[in-house]
């Protein structure tokens, strides 16, 4: 039997909704307004907020089948790309082609969509954090985060990092160094793996200034007023303040904090400092805008190798700042197989060598040192202690504070981001 | 819809609290609007009193430069026109940096000038204060042209020429005929300046230094940086009710009691 249309059957309602002088446009606003009003603003207000994240538990072994697990990465399929998103001036350039990349892709077969997207950790985090909140793939493969930031805790403690495959960690396992093997903040490397580590410690003009560089008190010294160049970045900021107050930042309290905040406070009062600097110090650096600076280790090196030959750089004598860059896969990544061969390719000597030469960052793989001084025959870089530190160097270099609260971290920043910012 | 909704969304974010980790509830928490204004009064004050030089040094650059297109531009004041936009087809943020590199302590001007000994080796521009309501001046300067130009090439001559034939003297003309006829272009151009430059943070994070640091420089810190995000929108509401206030009593000296009396 067909339905056939018959007006006698139909709802009472909807004739009386058919036949009803219609709603003016005027009208519906008026009324949308008074339901509104009846719902009450805050209901409105409330419905905009931001959702909390529901966190996941970090140190559990993901569950069989769960993402990140044995089972979940056996049915992953290899997809022959992948989207690397990693700070500026981080891989060798030749040409305007990255090498190491192009190397890879002959041997895997995988193309590298590489973006030099991250100026710093919290301003990238702020970029893939309403993504990842919301469960979608944030378009990188590989993410490149840095171990002084609070940002990297936030990436495990919501559990927005997909565990590592150990199975496809082969030359990991086998070439990396012990600054990055099981390190303290991913213990067993369960979700990451470094892509370099650096020192933060004090890059200066030997032309403007005649005398030897030792200290981070030099930092604070009147005759270079105006000259001084400081980072704006609240977690190097506060280390170097307490470095200047003779406290081991790992190991400060919160009243050492104050005290590092009244020595930073006194030194831009004092006109020395010229600017609060992200990235850009090393421009400052290299236009004479400073003279002295706050500085990581690999962009000096780079600089003297692209023409600035006055720039040095000293680690002081009170010690410099560890960080290590980490690279990991953010959750819903779309090409995770591809994204554990490029993370596992970097760490052959061979590779990891090509990488280095250009960066002079502290290299993850110490069996690089002999690629870079007979292979590609540069002795400068593979001797040098700021790369390849010893032992006894490598203990001179100090690790940062770890907040133990939220709050902790809130003071932090209120009292030093309120010296760089005024 | 554009509008209101994310106004709705800045005033419940502003009356929040929590953090990022656990999220964040509406509170009704008026006290940060209290701890935002005491913690960053110097910064509102400091954009306020940026925006306000810059939108005056605009005016007076602006009224003579489109004064002169207008009235003696000829026929080639769209070239003229033209050539005021042009910088706008650069982004803002290369000509901000451009203007960083010209004017870098060793850079192509003060190095020539120091090294010739014109200056001292101290001198710097870069990092003070005149630096950054410079680059605001000079990047908002085409917004303040176009209001001028359009309502000065509205100006009736034939009122001009009726002034001069009541021996009105070319100033007198000016004072009493053209520049009351052209005050509700002068009050559009302020808006247009004044408004973009108190809420500017490209210039002052890239032309200043350890103490220009405006309003804009901390609203965008606090939300990228700390992901505070009630203080951040604490501070867009006060700033925002700021200026709104400002060009009301603006509007009500200047602005609409002009245009009833002389239009």
């Amino acid at each position: 039997m067909t339905d056939q249309f018959d007006p006698s059957r139909m709802d009472p309602a909807f004739w009386r909704g058919l036949t009803q002088r219609r709603l003016s446009r005027r009208q519906v606003l008026k009324s949308a307004g008074a339901g509104a009003g009846a719902l009450g603003l805050s209901a409105i207000l409330a419905a905009c907020g931001v959702k909390s994240v529901v966190s996941g538990n970090p140190s559990a072994s993901p569950s069989p089948g769960a993402v990140g697990s044995p089972e979940w990465w056996a049915k992953q399929t290899q997809a022959g790309k992948l989207n690397f998103a990693n700070w500026p001036f981080y891989i060798d350039v030749q040409g305007g082609k990255h090498p190491s990349i192009e190397m890879f892709t002959k041997d895997t077969g995988i193309k590298v969509n590489y973006r030099e997207v991250i100026q710093d950790n919290n301003s990238f985090f702020a970029t893939i954090r309403p993504t990842l909140a919301a469960g979608q793939d944030t378009g990188w493969d590989i993410v490149v985060l840095t171990t002084n930031s609070p940002v990297l805790t936030k990436m495990f403690n919501f559990g927005w990092v997909i565990p590592l495959d150990q199975s496809r960690m082969t030359n990991f396992n086998q070439y990396a160094g012990p600054l990055v093997k099981n390190p303290s903040w991913d213990p067993g490397n369960k979700y990451t793996m470094a892509w370099q580590s650096g020192i933060t410690a004090i890059g200066y003009n030997a032309k403007a200034i005649k005398r030897p560089i030792t200290s981070v008190q030099d930092l604070f010294d009147p005759t270079f007023k105006g000259k001084v160049g400081m980072m704006s970045d609240n977690q190097e900021l506060g280390s170097v303040g307490l470095l200047a107050v003779g406290v081991q930042p790992a190991a400060s309290k919160p009243a050492d904090w104050q005290k590092a905040a009244d020595k930073l406070k006194q030194q831009k009062d004092a006109g020395l400092v010229r600017q609060y600097y992200d990235q850009s110090y090393i421009d400052a650096l290299q236009n004479g805008d400073t003279w002295i600076s706050m500085a990581w280790s690999g962009d000096i090196s780079q600089a003297v190798l692209n023409g600035h030959k006055d720039l040095r750089l000293v680690v002081p004598q009170e010690g410099g700042m560890l960080w290590t860059d980490n690279m990991m896969i953010p959750q819903h990544a779309q090409h995770p197989v591809d994204a554990m061969a490029y993370m596992d390719y970097v760490y052959q000597p061979k590779v990891q060598a090509i990488i280095e030469d250009y960066n002079a960052y502290i290299c993850p793989v110490p069996a690089a040192k002999e690629v870079i001084a007979n292979d590609l025959k540069d002795p400068a870089t593979a001797n040098n202690p700021l790369v390849f530190p010893s032992a006894e160097e490598a203990a001179r270099l100090k690790p940062y504070y770890a907040y133990k609260s939220e709050q902790e971290l809130t003071e932090w920043d209120n009292l030093f981001n309120a010296i760089a910012q005024s | 819809v554009f509008f209101v909704v994310p106004l709705i969304t800045l005033l419940s974010l502003s009356l929040q609290t929590g953090s990022i980790d656990t999220g964040f509830r509406l509170t009704w928490h008026f006290g940060t609007f209290w701890d935002s204004i005491s913690t960053y009064h110097v910064q509102f004050i400091r954009s306020l009193e940026y925006g306000t030089i810059a939108t005056v040094i605009d005016l007076l650059v602006a009224y003579p430069l489109a004064y002169w297109i207008a009235f003696h531009g000829g026929r080639r004041k769209t070239t003229y026109l033209l050539l005021v936009l042009l910088p706008f087809f650069v982004s803002f943020v290369i000509r901000t940096l451009a203007w960083e590199f010209i004017l870098s302590d060793q850079g192509i001007l003060f190095g020539t000038l120091k090294s010739l000994h014109l200056l001292p080796e101290s001198f710097h521009v870069l990092a003070t204060s005149t630096a950054v309501v410079a680059g605001i001046a000079y990047n908002f300067l085409p917004f303040t042209v176009l209001p001028l130009y359009v309502s000065l090439e509205k100006v009736d001559r034939r009122m001009v020429e009726a002034a001069g034939d009541l021996y009105a003297s070319k100033k007198e003309a000016f004072l009493r005929v053209i520049l009351p006829l052209t005050i509700p272009g002068i009050f559009a151009a302020f808006l247009l300046t004044f408004v973009p430059a108190v809420g500017d943070y490209v210039n002052a994070s890239i032309l200043g230094g350890p103490s220009t640091t405006m309003i804009g420089n901390i609203i965008q810190s606090r939300y990228l940086v700390f992901f505070d995000y009630p203080t951040a929108s604490a501070l867009s509401a006060i700033l925002m009710a700021g200026v709104m206030i400002g060009i009301f009593l603006y509007a009500r000296v200047l602005g609409t009691r002009s245009i009833e009396e002389y239009v």
